[in-house]
């Protein structure tokens, strides 16, 4: 039974899951949807009573009836690289290509329908306070007044991206920002705005879930840091073991969202609480993995290549 | 009107440094020139940054 990676070439991320598979012995097939059609090449029928498909690029081939999981890492959009791209043609190559990967019988990491909704910075801070984590005052809106009135009630508050940097412009970065009540709101009526109380941070933390396995790690923050992805502080990220309440929380949060793995980031106060920022279902652990020496990479090969019915020990 | 948020966009200094590695159709992962996986050096992997939580922004906002 094979393990479907969609992912670009240069994501050397999923190179050490892959890798992990390797030596498992553990059949893989690792395709980016932008090289189809062309450089890879897909057929599904179900022409003799039954479904059956296949998938091929770079010698590769699955076959759907021998997919046994499906890792959407950082895949392409469906005919990028094709000779003619277009929207049209990005359309009918991700009805073909998810089309017949919904209909094999595989599980997924994670599931594209539960992944579009995870990724709903409100819809996030609705399931974490279901789940029981502590979460900071946050609004999001495009009436100037409101947000004027936000920020003069928590005086400290931080202005951040819901959906990252425009994806049209590369060079530009949208890292998390502190205002004060004096900015000026009127712009807010241009674009939503998401703003957020500021938490007076000891430390970023972040929480890698993979399956019913928890990894945390912390970083120690310099006074006044805001966001921890920019600038270099000189602190690395360390290992720390999971509270148990937080623990609970995590796993109420997936179960709730529906996903196999999360990455969580939490800021944490003077008083130790965790208080829960955002929980990203595709996100990056290599550079935790990097540091602290956990075995993220290993537990998510595991996770891939298990039997469905072996699952939920994974 | 230039949205709210985009007001504290800022340059992102995008890197120009050439990955020291290159994709193996074969293998299905990245190499070095020397034919080792390039996940057998986690101190390269470091250095050039595209394991961290801004690598991949600009096309996905998974961090």
């Amino acid at each position: 039974m094979t393990v479907l990676i969609l992912t670009s070439e240069e994501d050397v991320t999923a190179d050490m899951v892959v890798a992990e598979l390797h030596g498992m012995g553990t059949p893989v097939l690792r395709l980016d949807p932008a090289d189809l059609p062309g450089k890879a090449v897909l057929s599904a029928d179900y022409a003799h009573g039954d479904f059956d498909g296949h998938l091929s690029v770079n010698g590769h081939v699955l076959s759907m009836s021998g997919l046994r999981s499906v890792w959407v890492r950082r895949p392409g959009e469906p005919a990028a690289h094709a000779a003619h791209p277009s929207p049209w043609l990005t359309a009918e190559t991700r009805q073909a290509l998810y089309g017949m990967l919904h209909s094999a019988n595989a599980r997924w990491m994670n599931h594209p329908r539960n992944a579009d909704q995870a990724r709903l910075k409100p819809w996030q801070l609705r399931v974490a306070h279901l789940s029981g984590f502590a979460v900071p005052p946050t609004v999001f809106t495009t009436a100037p007044r409101l947000a004027r009135e936000f920020t003069e009630e928590h005086r400290d508050v931080v202005v951040k991206s819901a959906s990252g940097p425009p994806p049209d412009d590369p060079s530009l970065a949208l890292p998390t920002t502190l205002i004060g009540p004096d900015a000026d709101f009127s712009a807010v009526g241009a674009g939503p705005a998401l703003l957020q109380r500021y938490v007076h941070k000891s430390a970023d933390i972040r929480l890698t879930c993979v399956g019913t396995r928890l990894f945390a790690a912390r970083k120690t923050a310099e006074p006044g840091q805001v966001d921890g992805r920019y600038g270099d502080t000189g602190h690395t990220w360390q290992p720390v073991p999971v509270p148990d309440r937080i623990g609970k929380s995590v796993h109420e949060y997936v179960t709730l969202a529906g996903l196999a793995y999360a990455a969580f980031d939490f800021a944490e106060d003077e008083d130790g609480i965790w208080w829960f920022l955002e929980c990203n279902q595709g996100g990056q652990f290599g550079f935790v993995e990097l540091e602290t020496g956990q075995p993220i990479a290993q537990t998510v090969a595991l996770w891939l290549a298990q039997r469905r019915a072996d699952r939920r020990g994974g | 009107m230039r949205p709210f948020t985009l007001n504290y966009a800022s340059p992102r200094g995008l890197s120009v440094a050439v990955t020291p590695y290159h994709f193996d159709p074969a293998r299905q992962l990245n190499v070095l020139p020397d034919g080792r996986p390039a996940v057998s050096d986690p101190d390269l992997l470091l250095a050039v940054g595209t394991t961290t939580s801004t690598a991949g922004s600009a096309t996905h906002f998974d961090d």
